[in-house]
């Protein structure tokens, strides 16, 4: 693996599942990859510039010191996007502006950039984070209930829970402070948005350097909970909505980005397709996270992360394509405790039409369920001729594992 | 009579190219010959050796008569050919000498350990970590990572931009570095991927 393809900084933070994806998206483009990170390693050989946490403008002036001349700086995930924007910057290269990336990132900031572009969403009301119990059932009130309280900083469903009435508004709220505070994060205001009933998808793509969105990949999310808690399970592409919805959810998705005040790189979003038409409910400037991506496949077996990497070299990204359809079932962890073993994974890599299954969460490590829990257990992969066969078989391989927790 | 590549193409189609493409390489059936299919991996090897076993089970499922699965990367020589490898470089333990056969896949892998022990292992043991040569074959090295690194997060920039540019630099018989660990059982990595 020879690299005389251009030079691309690659931030990756120390806990991620996306920097082998990336890695090898590098490899099969023959990029000259010089990798930053918080995780520093403790090896020499190909460049790896330590990170360290805090003072992104120092550490973005060192970067831009020490890389040397790169064509892109990309973020394989959440964590080093602020930075690589101020490193990007730095170097004059095409960016996101930080102020942006800061809005994607915080879930009270993307409602109220939102409401002032007029981007369809659930009505909200954001409470601050010393607002006594009163505010938050008032606030319950004014969306309507059932309505759903959310921490405004965590991903992955993290510090979500559905409220049926203000009282359970109060409830949830007192809980989700609870996670805040484990996490060190009680400072923050809660978000307290109308619960949009209906079908929910996500939609990936990259904006070109002029903002415009070009999509990716759409999933639906057939099995999205009603609540109290919200697990990502079953995701499907392509989605069955019909055209007309699919395209003003996309149409949505592209002013929800620009209206954030993003203009590059990788877009994620997730909408529901409710009465009044497909509505926000959050962005993030990455593509899909955990090892979703995995699922899918684009033109000549590019995967996603090349994609990314093609779009933040200038170069032209082509759609989805008349692909297979294919689907990933995320696996949430069910009950709190320490997990002893995930047994049935022959017997659920064998069911047609399943391409893969990781499970990414180490036997013996303790784990906790939706609202505390940030992980998932694991991915099953599967890819047949139609989607309902594709449904079928990740549910199906689901079925056949049994998580042992104790 | 079908042809026998053809069917293996179709099962690799069917079955396991998927996962392979999205993980980042890609597989071509590069010959069958006496119930051996060669197989060329492309893109990164670690999206296919630890499928190894699961392609070759696949395979002889699908394509009745094949025995053997072979995995080569591409190289300059016909693909599969069991005969000199695919530089013919001088291995780093010197001139072969004239009577014994010479064994670049074992002269490449003692290498290889030789350079990991002393200066690989004893940096990564910071981070709780260690790596193994599991073997070498037609240029490639495969190498297992164990402790810290097994699992970890991180563990495709260490071999990535740490373990492969040092080997490419002392071994020019090297053709590529595969990595066989299986990450998912690792039971204590230094850094542990969360979903974000």
């Amino acid at each position: 693996m020879t690299a005389a393809g251009p030079r691309v900084l690659l931030l990756v933070p120390a806990r991620t599942y996306r920097a082998a994806d990336f890695l090898a998206a590098a490899g099969r483009m023959g990029l000259d990859l010089v990798v930053g990170s918080d995780g520093a390693l403790p090896l020499g050989g190909g460049p790896v510039i330590r990170v360290r946490p805090g003072d992104p403008e120092a550490v973005a002036a060192e970067i831009a010191a020490r890389c040397g001349p790169v064509a892109a700086v990309v973020a394989a995930d959440t964590p080093m996007l602020m930075l690589a924007a101020a490193v990007a910057e730095r170097l004059g290269l095409p960016h996101n502006p930080p102020d942006a990336v800061r809005n994607a990132t915080d879930k009270a900031r993307q409602r109220q950039r939102w409401a002032a572009a007029g981007v369809t969403q659930p009505r909200f009301e954001i409470v601050p984070a010393a607002a006594p119990e009163d505010a938050v059932r008032d606030a319950a009130a004014a969306v309507g209930c059932p309505c759903v309280v959310k921490a405004v900083s965590l991903s992955a469903s993290q510090g979500i829970l559905r409220a049926d009435d203000p009282a359970g508004a109060v409830t949830a709220a007192g809980r989700i402070r609870q996670v805040l505070g484990a996490r060190r994060s009680r400072d923050e205001p809660l978000l307290i948005e109308e619960y949009v009933p209906g079908p929910e998808l996500s939609i990936d793509g990259l904006l070109d350097r002029g903002g415009d969105l070009t999509v990716t990949a759409v999933f639906d999310k057939p099995q999205t909970p009603d609540g109290p808690t919200f697990e990502e399970t079953l995701l499907v592409s392509p989605s069955r909505l019909a055209a007309p919805t699919l395209a003003e959810a996309v149409r949505t998705a592209g002013q929800a980005a620009r209206a954030l005040g993003l203009t590059t790189g990788p877009v994620h979003a997730e909408l529901r397709a409710g009465d009044r038409g497909p509505a926000m409910l959050e962005l993030a400037a990455r593509c899909i996270g955990g090892l979703c991506s995995r699922a899918l496949r684009f033109p000549g077996g590019r995967t996603m992360e090349e994609l990314v990497l093609a779009s933040a070299l200038g170069q032209p990204v082509p759609g989805p394509g008349p692909g297979r359809p294919c689907g990933v079932y995320m696996l949430p962890v069910p009950r709190p405790g320490v997990l002893r073993a995930v047994q049935g994974r022959a017997a659920a890599t064998a069911v047609p039409g399943v391409t893969g299954l990781t499970i990414t969460i180490p036997v013996g490590q303790r784990v906790r369920p939706l609202p505390d829990g940030d992980r998932y257990l694991g991915f099953i992969f599967a890819e047949a001729g139609d989607r309902g066969d594709v449904e079928t078989a990740l549910t199906a391989a689901r079925d056949r594992l049994r998580v042992v927790i104790d | 009579m079908t042809d026998p590549a053809a069917a293996v193409t179709a099962a690799l189609e069917r079955s396991i190219a998927p996962t392979v493409i999205a993980r980042g390489a890609a597989l071509r059936v590069a010959g069958v010959r006496d119930g051996v299919v060669t197989l060329e991996v492309t893109g990164s090897p670690g999206a296919v050796y630890p499928l190894a076993e699961r392609i070759e089970t696949m395979i002889r499922a699908a394509a009745p008569g094949i025995t053997a699965v072979r995995l080569v990367a591409p190289g300059p020589g016909p693909a599969g050919a069991p005969g000199p490898g695919p530089a013919g470089a001088a291995g780093p333990a010197g001139a072969a000498g004239p009577a014994a056969p010479p064994d670049p896949a074992g002269d490449l892998a003692a290498a290889a350990r030789r350079i990991l022990d002393a200066e690989v292992n004893p940096a990564i043991a910071a981070h709780r970590g260690h790596v193994t040569v599991d073997g070498a074959a037609d240029g490639w090295i495969r190498i297992r990572l164990e402790g810290g690194c097994q699992g970890c997060s991180l563990a495709e920039v260490t071999v990535r931009q740490g373990i492969e540019p040092l080997l490419r630099a002392r071994l020019p018989a090297m053709t590529g570095l595969a990595d066989v660990t299986d990450h998912q059982a690792g039971p204590d990595p230094f850094f542990s991927p969360e979903k974000r």
